[in-house]
């Protein structure tokens, strides 16, 4: 009975407590690689700990463990059987999700991918690169397995130099050659998958600031960090109308200031984050997996 | 998935072509108008045109109606309403729409606005000390 307790408290520390910890850290910002991978983690073992929850409480009520037979019967069969019907509803309710997201936001992006190519002009520059003639600085990109676009709006290009929008165009080029979209995908999904009342968008706020740095450390890399602050300050310049918008330091503060600061080398603290990551998928498994084998090789022998 | 991706370039420049002639007109056109006026300044098959209409119907850009034997076809909506389709799906960052695009910048406050010329004054700094 001892399993499925710590898996549910590893769920519900790994859902609650542990991001809201990790959001509040700046220390992630400066291993982006590696806190992606441990945003992900954390994901992927709360899903495997609620199951794995759910999965151990079943086996461990149903009659005698070990005891292949199910006993329609015995009350304690059908509560095993209940637990583990809810826990199957939770796997088809996180699958539903990640369908609904992924042909959501590819229905949408192909309707904007259609009007962008009859909307903007094509532009030799970069390969993809469509000049919208729109007065609002814009830039961003469209995804896509093959013909992903990069749109820049006019508005964007007067207020850029060259050096500048070399800057904008490598950072989105570094997008989508990660496929950054991809991560923010499983994210929403996950978002999505749990009932309102129980999720929180730490995570995929997290996420989508960290695919920000990752892609400036790439254009840093490429032109330097000038190049790309100027263009955040100048395409930044337009004003949130809310106020409520000041609460909180904006991904784009955070973003400059980090790279008026030096470059990013941070062996020691992405090797530890990695090895996070990797104990928190370890775990849940191991403790799921270990009762499975044991019960197996019980029967076997 | 894939298969919307599978057009070949030309046909998608011929794309936004074909839409600003059809934007342009002032009644709905014939594949044949079209053509007409398209091959004054490129060579194009008739059938490509009748193609790429095709396309712009299927992607809901274009209507068609019957005139006679033919079909005439105009664009769908103004080219200003789906301007401004396309800037709300861009800018729109509240709700479950968020995820559809990710956007260089987000907007700032105007106390963000001053950290951020304040962070960039101390790289310029830095970069004509170093």
């Amino acid at each position: 009975m001892i399993t499925p307790v710590l898996l549910a408290v590893l769920a519900l520390v790994l859902t609650g407590p542990a991001p809201a910890v990790l959001a509040r850290s700046s220390w992630p910002y400066r291993v982006p690689r590696a806190a992606v991978i441990l945003w992900q983690a954390i994901a992927l073992a709360a899903v495997l700990a609620a199951l794995g929850a759910g999965i151990a409480l079943s086996y461990s009520i149903a009659g005698r463990p070990g005891e292949p037979r199910f006993d329609p019967s015995s009350p304690r069969d059908l509560v095993a059987a209940l637990i583990l019907a809810m826990t199957a509803l939770v796997v088809v309710r996180l699958l539903w999700a990640v369908g609904r997201v992924a042909v959501g936001t590819r229905a949408r992006r192909k309707r904007h991918r259609d009007l962008v190519d009859v909307l903007a002009t094509p532009d030799g520059l970069i390969p993809g690169l469509r000049v919208l003639a729109e007065e609002t600085p814009l830039a961003y990109c469209l995804p896509a397995l093959r013909g992903a676009r990069v749109v820049v709006s006019v508005g964007a290009l007067d207020r850029l130099d060259d050096s500048e929008l070399k800057a904008v165009l490598a950072h989105e080029q570094a997008h989508l050659r990660a496929r950054h979209d991809l991560v923010l995908e499983e994210f929403t999904a996950l978002h999505h998958a749990f009932p309102r009342w129980v999720r929180s968008d730490v995570a995929l706020e997290q996420a989508r600031t960290l695919v920000e740095l990752l892609a400036d450390d790439d254009a840093r890399r490429r032109n330097g960090p000038r190049p790309l602050a100027r263009a955040l300050v100048a395409l930044a310049g337009s004003p949130a109308p809310e106020a409520a918008l000041a609460a909180a330091k904006s991904a784009t503060v955070l973003r400059v200031e980090r790279l008026a600061g030096p470059a990013p080398n941070e062996r020691t603290l992405s090797t530890l984050t990695y090895a996070g990551a990797v104990t928190l998928l370890v775990l849940p498994t191991i403790t799921i997996a270990a009762p499975i084998v044991k019960a197996i090789v019980d029967a076997v022998s | 998935m894939a298969s919307e991706d599978k057009a070949p370039r030309p046909l998608g420049d011929l794309e936004r072509l074909v839409m600003e002639q059809l934007w342009a007109a002032p009644t709905a056109l014939t594949v044949r108008e079209v053509h007409e006026q398209l091959a004054g300044t490129r060579e194009l098959a008739y059938t490509t045109v009748m193609t790429v209409l095709d396309r712009l119907a299927k992607k809901k850009l274009t209507e068609r109606e019957r005139d006679g034997k033919a079909w005439r076809y105009r664009a769908a909506a103004p080219r200003e309403e789906l301007a401004a389709d396309l800037m709300r799906d861009a800018l729109d960052r509240a709700g479950d729409r968020r995820e559809a695009l990710v956007r260089f910048v987000g907007q700032v406050s105007d106390e963000e606005a001053a950290l951020l010329r304040e962070a960039l004054s101390r790289l310029d700094g830095q970069e004509q000390t170093g």
